[in-house]
């Protein structure tokens, strides 16, 4: 007989030359060009509403003289608050009745006036549906209180340079690390969990085919189970890699040609690049097949597409609480939460990649990635176990997945 | 013994849903014969055959092919076609008979030189690089059939082989099983068509309700009955009637009653001597089908395909 490994490597091909040889597989590569273009369009389209209606304007009723000083003060205060903070200024000139006038801007519709300012320098009064303790009422006293000072000292000819202040910069300081390489991992965490929902929901209905064009009673009398399981699950770590190197040098490719150099840069992981990188693969790779393999043995159950839908979605919240519980872990390493994160299977590669962002140790990645291996062997065996009992209604139970000759042997004992 | 069969079972025993499905099953089947397993639907023949190749594994009873424990440690040299077929229907013709080779061992390139050999020597050589799903049923399973025997297999496996198949490609498996079989190989195929059991078996099993009733030659099968005599006289009476056995039966104006164990000779001699007046008078062996009925008995064999015309041909 063939090996298990030779026989999943006969699955894997095919399965493999199948997926990547079909039309679907273009739109699989370009779907995330697709979604990112979508998330680029809405970004876009959100900024530009967020800057027409989210920043909050105050109108200030005075003629343009009394209007310059408080303008002035605004803009002494601009590069502290940032554009986006800062309520905007508009002037509107001054009507007989003010306070008239100032219900009539904060009615109108096309203005989007939080507030109206009137009374100048001297008697300001602010009208609006605002409490005292508000943001913009805060911002718009801090506004007249600089224009009061700056008034002060120009009648007093007195004009102070603007302060200078010396900056030393070092390259990292240990709570800046901290915080940054934190950030790397839960980069990496949601990273890993992104690509991994987007991937692994394919094994879900991998069966479907075989078993709904009766090819598997083909496969089930020429290897083991175990051996399609296995070359299933390889042949869409294999597709995923595919498209991931694809995406990965895509996104190399185009910020080589549009990024304008810098951009967003993550801090060195403690255990540095290369071997983080390295480790990410693997973690991948780990969490692709644990995961995978988990739906593949789910979904082998399911008979048809119909019931591979119902069954996509508590899976996906099955996949959600465990990032959340790897990124609940992230940062205390070796407190029960953070050791039940990287025991558990499922959310180990999770846990185990923020380590690596934090923790500059090797040992533990080894101990992790065999742990993982381990229970990879040990999902595949029994999804195998449970397709041959519910699916080919074959004796026995799942716990004959791990002794099925020591049964047989049983099996021969009672008959005697 | 054991080292000349190439399928060896033991009191297969298996049920679905607390129901029997097979209920104890023994079968010996030769190296090199064809062997046939008859049976009305749902008689237990394909749950039998999955236990034999490991698709399911028994609640008791043991299996041994070709003389191993473990059915798929034989895989590499036994060919399987399921009654339900199944092939990829977007793989192209070639590729489907160099993938189930391979799945049995086979090197891939070399299943591809032999599948577009089969196809050719078939007429279906247009074919090779068409997808599955292009392909008549009738070609699907022709297709199917190559895939099957791609690696030469010692044992060949055939789950209702001739369902779905029209009379001249009927005519073309039997051809091809009788080839095989003469090539080394041994085959063994369930069926509920006892006429092709009948023109290709040496051997056969009968099950019926999950057991086996009969396994043995056909000849053996045929032999559990006495010959049937049909007799018409001119005479309606007379002394030589004393010398019919008494099990006989006078339907459609002629005698029917089974050959006496003193051969045919005593009665012919009372025949002539009491002037009955021979009209008519055959002997016939029994065919499988008769037998079929005397040992499963007759609800079974009317749940057995009747042969028509053209199926019979």
């Amino acid at each position: 007989m063939m090996s298990t490994v030779q026989a999943a490597w006969v699955i894997a091909r095919r399965d493999f030359m199948a997926t990547v040889m079909s039309r679907a597989f273009v739109l699989f590569l370009l779907f995330p060009v697709l979604m990112i273009a979508l998330a680029g369009g809405f970004g876009v389209m959100n900024a530009k509403a967020e800057k027409q209606e989210n920043r909050p304007r105050v109108a200030v009723i005075a003629s343009e003289a009394d209007f310059a000083p408080i303008a002035a003060a605004r803009a002494r205060l601009l590069p502290a608050f940032g554009a986006w903070d800062l309520a905007e200024l508009t002037r509107a000139d001054p009507d007989y009745d003010q306070a008239d006038q100032a219900k009539r801007l904060l009615a109108a519709p096309d203005k989007r006036l939080v507030a109206v300012l009137a009374g100048g320098l001297a008697r300001p009064r602010l009208t609006g549906a605002v409490d005292p303790g508000d943001r913009i009422v805060r911002q718009v006293k801090g506004i007249l209180d600089e224009a009061e000072r700056q008034a002060a000292l120009a009648s007093a000819h007195l004009a102070p340079p603007p302060v200078k202040v010396d900056l030393v910069q070092v390259e990292e300081s240990a709570g800046a690390l901290a915080l940054e390489r934190s950030a790397t991992a839960r980069a990496g965490q949601w990273l890993l969990f992104m690509v991994t929902v987007m991937l692994a929901g394919m094994l879900l209905s991998n069966f479907i085919e075989e078993k709904s064009n009766k090819v598997i009673e083909v496969l089930a009398a020429a290897i083991p189970i175990d051996a399609v399981f296995l070359g299933k699950l390889a042949a869409m770590l294999t597709v995923s890699l595919c498209g991931l190197a694809v995406w990965v040098g895509a996104g190399i490719a185009a910020a080589q040609i549009w990024a304008s150099g810098g951009g967003v840069s993550l801090p060195s992981p403690a255990l540095g690049w290369p071997l983080f990188l390295i480790l990410c693969f693997l973690y991948f790779a780990m969490n692709y097949l644990l995961l995978g393999g988990l739906f593949l043995g789910i979904g082998s159950q399911a008979s048809s597409v119909r019931e591979v839908q119902s069954i996509s979605m508590p899976v996906t919240i099955g996949q959600v609480v465990i990032f959340f519980l790897a990124s609940a872990a992230a940062g205390q390493f070796n407190g029960p939460l953070g050791i039940g994160a990287a025991v558990f299977p499922f959310s180990s590669p999770m846990m185990m990649i923020a380590r690596a962002a934090q923790v500059n140790e090797l040992w533990p990645h080894l101990a992790a990635l065999v742990w993982q291996g381990l229970w990879v062997w040990v999902v595949i065996r029994l999804g195998a176990a449970l397709f041959r009992r519910n699916v080919l209604k074959s004796g026995g139970t799942a716990a004959a997945a791990f002794g099925p000759r020591r049964r047989l042997i049983a099996g021969g004992l009672l008959r005697r | 013994m054991s080292n000349s069969l190439a399928i060896e079972a033991r009191g297969l025993f298996k049920a679905f849903d607390g129901k029997p499905a097979v209920d104890g099953i023994d079968l010996n089947v030769p190296e090199g014969t064809i062997y046939g397993v008859l049976g009305p639907n749902g008689a237990g023949k394909t749950t039998t055959l999955r236990m034999l190749l490991g698709i399911i594994d028994p609640d008791s009873g043991t299996r041994r092919l070709l003389g191993r424990d473990e059915p798929l440690d034989a895989a590499a040299q036994v060919g399987y076609l399921p009654e339900e077929r199944g092939l990829y229907p977007s793989m192209k013709t070639r590729e489907a008979i160099a993938f189930m080779g391979a799945l049995r061992g086979l090197p891939l390139a070399t299943g591809r030189v032999r599948a577009d050999g089969l196809l050719k020597d078939n007429g279906l050589g247009d074919y090779a690089d068409k997808p599955v799903k292009s392909l008549s049923k009738g070609m699907a399973q022709t297709v199917q059939l190559f895939g099957t025997i791609v690696h030469r297999p010692k044992l060949i496996v055939l789950d209702e082989p001739f369902s779905g198949l029209d009379a001249i490609n009927q005519g073309r498996l039997e051809a091809m099983i009788r080839e095989e079989a003469a090539g080394g190989a041994t085959i063994i195929f369930s069926t509920h068509v006892i006429a092709h059991a009948e023109r290709l078996c040496e051997r056969i099993a009968i099950i019926a309700g999950g057991r086996v009733r009969f396994e043995g030659r056909v000849d053996e099968a045929r032999g559990r009955l006495r010959p049937q005599v049909r007799l018409r006289t001119r005479a309606e009476d007379g002394d030589w009637r004393s010398a019919l056995p008494p099990s006989a039966r006078r339907e459609e104006g002629e005698w029917r009653f089974e050959l006496p164990k003193g051969g045919i000779e005593p009665l012919l001699r009372a025949l002539l001597d009491g002037g009955a007046g021979i009209e008519d008078l055959s002997i016939e062996r029994p065919g499988l089908h008769e037998a079929f009925v005397a040992i499963a008995g007759a609800e079974a064999a009317s749940q057995m395909n009747v042969p028509t015309a053209g199926e019979a041909a």
